[in-house]
């Protein structure tokens, strides 16, 4: 009787020691799920935070299409570059044959 | 507006991909590390790895997919594919290209790990070793944003957190747990074969 009670609470402890395992196993896959879901949105979050916060440091051109676009003067040039708009004071001269210099250009 | 709009955006995904991917070499190192607690099974470093790396592929997709799309850029789609063969920044955006690539080819090996075997795939994941620094460089060389303060704190923190796990990676030394029984065991073989 004694032996058929000690088995018995032998299995019942074995039975505990399983479910608790079971139990932190599926405590841990939901703790899985929750950061893997937490990851996904922090990363997608982080994608329009990271790209405002670019767009506010090196804003760029707005609606430009074109790789860059240059325009000239009499006395200085102008550059759109990706990287935003660049002023150079140095008078611009035109490569062509004839070696005649542009100016006047709107 | 929508071209700066998807320039605004690969700036973004690509720290963010950054992040991620750093994040994915730390969790890789803790695990070949076992490391655990009873809140913390190892299963859960394993399983936030691969779970992170799946989704740092998926942000590097948007990276790349909206630089090449992007009117402004044109690099085209040979470039996303091709190292070095971009008109643009040729060098750096061709480190940029093998760093996916190598991300890539870690991933998918992943996936068919029971077909490959284990010693190909172990082959294989070394090349994280060399696809993170490598995306690094990128960074560095490519972005735009490269040397504004927040990157540049963004990219400090990613790569303090890689060398510190590498660090404590190369202290811990092994952590086979079957390491003293094959020990033993070889010794056991060494005495026979004396004998």
């Amino acid at each position: 009787m004694a032996l058929r009670g000690g088995s018995k609470t032998y299995t019942m402890e074995i039975e505990e020691t399983i479910q608790n395992r079971v139990q932190a196993r599926d405590a841990a896959m939901r703790l899985l799920n929750r950061l893997t879901t937490g990851a996904a949105v922090s990363a997608l979050v982080g994608v329009g935070i990271l790209g405002a916060v670019s767009a506010h440091t090196i804003p760029g051109t707005a609606g430009s299409s074109t790789a860059s676009t240059a325009t000239t003067s009499s006395s200085s040039s102008t550059t759109i570059t990706s990287s935003g708009l660049q002023s150079s004071t140095t008078p611009v001269t035109s490569s062509a044959s004839s070696a005649v210099a542009v100016s006047g250009g709107s | 507006m929508t071209d700066t709009l998807l320039w605004y955006t690969t700036r973004g995904a690509g720290a963010v991909s950054l992040v991620l991917l750093s994040a994915v070499v730390v969790l890789g190192i803790l695990s070949v590390l076992r490391v655990q607690s009873t809140a913390w099974p190892r299963f859960l470093t394993a399983g936030l790895h691969r779970n992170l790396a799946l989704m740092t592929l998926v942000f590097l997709a948007l990276h790349i997919v909206t630089a090449v799309v992007d009117p402004f850029t044109h690099l085209g789609w040979l470039a996303a594919v091709v190292p070095f063969s971009s008109y643009y920044r040729t060098f750096w955006l061709g480190l940029g290209t093998i760093a996916f690539e190598l991300l890539l080819a870690i991933v998918v090996t992943s996936l068919v790990r029971s077909v490959i075997g284990q010693v190909a795939w172990r082959l294989v994941h070394w090349l994280s070793y060399a696809s993170w620094p490598v995306a690094v460089l990128h960074g560095f060389g490519t972005g735009t944003d490269a040397w504004s303060a927040w990157l540049f704190a963004l990219q400090a923190v990613c790569i303090v957190a890689v060398l510190a796990a590498i660090g404590y990676r190369l202290m811990a030394g092994s952590r086979d747990p079957l390491a003293a029984a094959r020990s033993s065991f070889q010794a056991g073989v060494d005495r026979r074969e004396v004998k």
